[in-house]
């Protein structure tokens, strides 16, 4: 388990990450979400142990990174955003390095180095120059050089930038396979990846956590009303009196009418989804309604993504404002001030 | 410390680079070794191989340098950095991988320059004390200016520079002797011995007159010391400054 508490991060005044907590479980993917610059990358450098933190910890398995560094990496394997690779080396001799960088016994390196290669599909450019390599085979060395060791925890930045779709989803599976005996920390600012890959998520903006939970809690504590469609055919009318009539459906939000005699509704939903769909189906078929089509919006990522990071912030600045507005003119001048100690 | 040491080797002999660098110095070595042959009917020179190492050392200015301005520049510059500092090993255990791969590439040029001894011993007399105490004071010098282009190498993320400003050093190192001899410093007693205790050339005329001093050995290496162990700091320094 990796535990990381109160992680701040000062470049000059410059404040990148602000006091951030999590842990990291074993057998765990976890997303690292944000947009560019929010500080993804640093606080990932601090937990690798490259960066040290300015204040806070991080512990890894037990050990302190920076009381016991030596201890603390053998558990970790990084692959930072730019693969760390030397240009003038062969694949295999880079591998051979790294696996000496950690430590891997002589006896045991080759066979290590066949597993990893074989993992990142690498073993047909082993004797070639990195230097000659495209950015996806690069990206994949860098990420066979994390692997070297088996190591306990990974943590990979953004391993899928520059990658081709077919590579993307390579990576993503290998991923989804490391979970079985490895934890994973892994950041990006593609949504649908993190949809596709992660257990957990931690979406951080400007060095502020601003959520941390599963997927499917995100998505349900965010966004706001469930959809649902139904396209039905003839029998505009009574059809959407039924629908009204349904319990747990707040309004029919729109009514399009669809080539010959069919009709598309769009139906907000107030409560369980499914208890919803059902009861508006049986009734309908009762009817003798004709169903053609029937669908829920699913809730994405994407609207809660958008909305922490971009509304909820313009909402907290909307009510910091008002609050200074409030008390009495001859306070406002204290405010202000404590305006720009907070800045 | 080994798979470190044994990749800045691979870094230096399979790529052109340590080759290039032997060839510079056996070329410059050549020359030197060339003007003595030519000095020798003079009596004002005698051809001695002190003399010739003596010479040689001036050269240290362009040849070293070359050799360590990559030592973290190019670690900076790839981005492999990352890769040793989050590896399980220390940073003194990098600066001393680093630094012997440098003093082996530098063996190795001496090591090809052996074979000028050996055409003279063929073809005359060598004065082996001499000779073997020339070659001693030659690499603890060598070895000093390998951990100070270092230390000039990771304050740097461009190895040019890195050449550059190492390059500078060096000649200050080189002629700090002489600068404290100018009319100007020898006013000042205290100043111009603080400069003398800085100066190689000195200590190195011992060796080249065949004494093995022991105070001559404990300032090269104290001086070595010191250069790697601000090599680390150096390091370390730049981790926690960095952003």
């Amino acid at each position: 388990m990796i535990t990381i508490e109160n992680l701040t991060k000062f470049y000059g005044s410059n404040r990148a990450v602000n006091n951030i907590s999590f842990t990291i479980n074993d057998n765990e993917i976890l997303g690292f979400l944000g947009p560019n610059g929010a500080g993804k990358s640093t606080t990932m450098n601090m937990i690798a142990g490259y960066l040290p933190m300015s204040s806070g910890s991080v512990t890894i398995c037990g050990t302190d990174i920076t009381k016991d560094p030596v201890k603390a990496k053998q558990n970790i394997g990084y692959l930072p955003e730019i693969p760390p690779v030397y240009p003038d080396m062969r694949v295999k001799e880079y591998l051979s390095f790294c696996a000496g960088l950690k430590r891997i016994p002589s006896d045991k390196r080759k066979k290590e180095i066949d597993r990893v290669s074989d993992l990142l599909k690498i073993t047909d450019v082993r004797d070639k120059l990195i230097k000659n390599l495209s950015k996806g085979y690069k990206q994949r060395v860098g990420f066979a050089q994390a692997l070297l060791g088996n190591p306990k925890f990974l943590i990979l930045d953004e391993p899928t930038v520059g990658l081709d779709p077919n590579q993307v989803m390579e990576v993503r599976s290998i991923i989804k396979d490391l979970k079985r005996d490895h934890s994973v920390i892994f950041s990006s600012h593609i949504l649908s990846e993190v949809q596709a890959v992660c257990d957990r998520v931690v979406i951080i903006n400007k060095g502020d956590i601003k959520a941390m939970d599963t997927i499917e809690n995100l998505e349900k504590s965010y966004t706001g009303n469930i959809v649902q469609h139904i396209k039905i055919k003839g029998a505009k009318g009574p059809a959407a009196s039924i629908i009204e009539m349904t319990e747990g459906v707040k309004e029919i939000t729109a009514i399009d009418a669809e080539g010959n005699d069919f009709y598309a509704f769009t139906i907000a939903v107030d409560g369980d989804p499914d208890a919803v769909r059902n009861s508006i189906m049986s009734e309908l078929l009762k009817n003798n309604i004709q169903i053609v089509e029937i669908f829920t919006e699913k809730p994405d990522l994407e609207a809660v993504f958008s909305q922490l990071i971009n509304a909820k912030k313009k909402d907290s600045d909307l009510a910091d404002l008002l609050d200074e507005l409030g008390p009495a003119p001859d306070e406002d001048e204290d405010n202000d001030n404590d305006k720009e100690a907070d800045e | 410390m080994f798979s470190i040491y044994k990749k800045e080797l691979q870094s230096f002999f399979f790529t052109p680079f340590a080759y290039i660098l032997t060839a510079l110095f056996m070329f410059l070595f050549t020359l030197q070794f060339n003007s003595a042959i030519g000095d020798m009917n003079t009596d004002t020179f005698k051809f001695t191989f002190p003399e010739i190492f003596y010479n040689m050392t001036f050269y240290f200015i362009f040849l070293i340098p070359i050799m360590t301005m990559r030592s973290y520049a190019d670690e900076r510059k790839f981005g492999t950095e990352v890769l040793l500092m989050t590896s399980p090993v220390s940073v003194l255990k990098i600066v001393l991988g680093k630094y012997l791969a440098n003093v082996t590439v530098f063996l190795f040029m001496l090591a090809c320059s052996l074979i000028f001894p050996i055409i003279t011993a063929a073809n005359g007399q060598v004065v082996m004390s001499q000779l073997v105490c020339a070659y001693i004071g030659f690499f603890f010098w060598g070895c000093m200016f390998i951990a100070l282009g270092m230390l000039i190498s990771s304050f740097t993320e461009n190895s040019i520079i890195a050449a550059i400003i190492g390059e500078l050093v060096m000649f200050i190192f080189i002629f700090i002797d002489r600068f404290s001899q100018t009319a100007f410093i020898s006013q000042h007693p205290t100043l111009q011995n603080v400069l003398n205790s800085f100066a190689a050339r000195p200590r190195f005329g011992y060796f080249s007159q065949g004494f093995i001093r022991i105070s001559d050995l404990v300032f090269f290496i104290s001086a070595i010391i010191v250069c790697l162990a601000w090599n680390y700091i150096s390091i370390e320094k730049r981790r926690w400054n960095r952003g």
